[in-house]
């Protein structure tokens, strides 16, 4: 074993990637202990009062056949007076049964149904809102997804002031079955407390589709969704930015969604959303970054988003070429000398501990991964375990994650545009 | 001060304290491998200065003593291991590295003296091989050349390994590269005073050697 270890060196390379997450942790944990973010999860949300804001909820479908109906039932089970809730069905022109489904819903007093020509998620979405005149703030549910009963209340209560043009909710993979899903488990649990703490701050840069609610009047003063690249709301999140108002956060208003269920489905995803979000950042939207209105955004997270693109692609094929370096020296050792040697056990020593700075940085880096992962779990509420998929996580994230960030740079520069599915 | 900048100076200020902390450990750890390194080396020095009085006391009768079934070959080849290790942490040019490769090889010169003064007076036959290599870039089968030492060794303990750094500025050790006139290309063997250059594989290696002088510790027993 000590000849095995001896085999592998350690790597110096990689102490500049591991000061930069190390210092975007720090920031984050003062962050989370800011005031700020404090009272945003300790504040408990006011009862709903008795003339409780009309709110409506957009569903875009397209091809939602299975799975529209238990959406539109999680919304009907919200606890929200009936008569300030209205739902807002838009077929986007879907080729399966989604028209049934839809209809089955018909006749109901809060549920509006628009069948339309297929058109794009965005169109979709502005025709709901057109729809919602008497709304105060409009939210949008993807047909995968459905909410808790609470969630709605949550929302409300956190446009907390006039300059809060949207409000995001804390999203996780429901039941999660397959090793990718799990995997997205983990990753959605970080993600509500990245959201939560960005959002004290506000630096958000998107409003995510499962159950963003945006003040009506935003879409009047700075327009309605575009097609923006397939990331519709991404470029909407980044409008408000612009317009140097604020997008909040409801930790505890939980939202849950399927995630892909296979590889070749999650990199499609995940594709368009890194493509969505470069196109936007580097040309639509490249005056956010250095935006001296919004520092956060501007000299920090914006930064640091697309470092964190450039640095998970360094590693990937660093890592391949040390491992395949390093596999090709052990081969060369194993043809030398038999595998039993190589593999033999020798007494416990501390002295060959492989414990280098890489090493420990590394450590630091993934505990407080896991930490944040369990604190978002926690603060929102969400259900399931989370200790497997943790392992899944690790596992196979810097695999999996270096290959839709190479194919989506890949597709910026060669101008190529994916599809929605 | 806004909250942005308080909190960006914190973190700094905070990933800056990790990361020293980081340095500290693995700075004390390494020290800690130097010191036990260090101590080792005493032991064996001590050990090795204690065989050869031993042996300058015993002159008459050597063999009768028990100077002649010592050996001191484990306890280096352990050693070497972790120098070995320890050069790989701390890099080959790390002062205090350099330093305690020198006292091993002085270590292990003084050994094969006494290894072979033994076997002179006693007329024993060890299989003794002198091993050069260079970890300065210029040997691409030295690595592959010391793990099949490192597995002859382990396999048949009997076999007493000195492996030297063909490049380390240390005099006694060019004498001896001088004495066993090594001159050919990187890895050199000397096994029993023949000379061979190059590695291709461990059963070529094995060639090298007298017959019936790779036996096993059992073998060797009977």
């Amino acid at each position: 074993m000590i000849a095995l270890i001896m085999a592998w060196g350690s790597d110096v390379y990689l102490y500049p990637f591991l000061f930069i997450a190390l210092y975007f942790e720090s920031f984050f944990l003062v962050t989370f202990l800011s005031k700020p973010a404090r009272m945003r999860r300790t504040d408990t949300p006011a009862p709903l009062a008795e003339d409780a804001p009309p709110v409506a909820i957009v569903v875009p479908c397209w091809n939602e056949e299975t799975t529209v109906a238990g959406t539109v039932e999680s919304l009907l089970a919200l606890e929200y007076p009936q008569e300030k809730l209205a739902i807002i069905l838009v077929n986007d022109g879907s080729t399966d049964g989604t028209r049934a489904a839809m209809d089955r819903f018909s006749g109901h007093p809060q549920i509006t149904i628009i069948h339309k020509e297929n058109g794009g998620k965005f169109t979709a979405m502005n025709i709901g809102i057109e729809q919602a005149r008497d709304a105060r703030f409009i939210g949008f549910l993807d047909a995968d997804s459905f909410v808790a009963p609470d969630s709605l209340r949550e929302i409300v209560a956190s446009f907390d002031g006039p300059d809060t043009a949207a409000v995001t909710a804390s999203m996780s993979i429901h039941e999660p079955h397959t090793i990718f899903q799990r995997m997205q488990y983990a990753e959605y649990s970080l993600a509500i407390t990245l959201r939560h703490v960005f959002a004290s701050v506000n630096g958000l840069y998107v409003t995510p589709g499962p159950f963003s609610f945006y003040r009506r009047s935003i879409f009047a003063e700075l327009g309605v969704f575009r097609h923006a690249h397939l990331a519709e709301d991404m470029e909407m999140a980044m409008r408000i930015q612009r317009a140097g108002l604020t997008i909040g956060n409801a930790i505890r208003a939980r939202v849950y969604t399927k995630g892909p269920p296979s590889l070749r489905t999650l990199l499609k995803q995940r594709v368009r959303w890194t493509t969505g979000f470069l196109r936007n950042v580097c040309f639509d939207y490249r005056d956010l970054i250095g935006n001296r209105k919004n520092q956060v955004l501007g000299f920090f997270i914006l930064p640091f988003a697309i470092a964190a693109m450039g640095g998970g692609i360094f590693l990937f094929f660093y890592s391949i070429v040390k491992f395949t370096e390093r596999s090709l020296h052990t081969l060369s050792l194993l043809q030398t000398v038999p595998l039993s040697y190589m593999f033999s056990w020798h007494p416990f020593s501390w002295f060959y501990l492989p414990i280098t700075g890489v090493a420990l940085l590394g450590v630091v880096s993934m505990t407080s991964a896991l930490v944040w992962m369990t604190v978002g779990k926690r603060l929102s509420k969400t259900p399931g375990t989370l200790a497997p998929n943790v392992v899944l996580f690790f596992l196979l994230y810097g695999i999996i994650a270096p290959i839709w960030l190479i194919r989506s740079v890949s597709d910026v520069v060669r101008g190529t545009h994916t599809a929605w599915r | 001060m806004s909250l942005f900048t308080r909190n960006a100076l914190i973190a700094l200020v905070l990933a800056g304290t990790i990361i020293g902390t980081v340095i500290y450990a693995v700075t004390y750890l390494n020290n800690a491998r130097i010191a036990e390194l260090g101590a080792i080396e005493d032991q064996l020095s001590i050990e090795t200065l204690s065989l050869d009085t031993q042996f300058s006391l015993l002159e008459a009768a050597p063999c009768d003593s028990a100077t002649s079934s010592a050996t001191l070959t484990g306890e280096l080849s352990d050693l070497g291991d972790r120098l070995a290790y320890a050069e790989g942490q701390l890099g080959k040019d790390n002062e205090q590295v350099v330093r305690l490769k020198k006292q091993y090889s002085l270590l292990e010169i003084r050994d094969y003296l006494i290894t072979k003064k033994l076997a002179a007076a006693c007329g024993t036959k060890p299989v003794t091989v002198l091993y050069f290599y260079s970890n300065t870039g210029d040997c691409a089968d030295c690595d592959r050349a010391g793990y099949a030492l490192s597995y002859l060794h382990t396999t048949y303990p009997n076999l007493r390994v000195y492996s030297f750094d063909y490049t380390l500025d240390l005099g006694a050790l060019k004498t001896l590269i001088a004495v066993a006139k090594v001159n050919g290309p990187l890895p050199a063997f000397v096994v029993n005073g023949k000379h061979s250059y190059g590695f291709t594989s461990l059963e070529d290696l094995e060639k090298q050697f007298p017959k019936g002088a790779l036996a096993t510790s059992t073998t060797a027993m009977r």
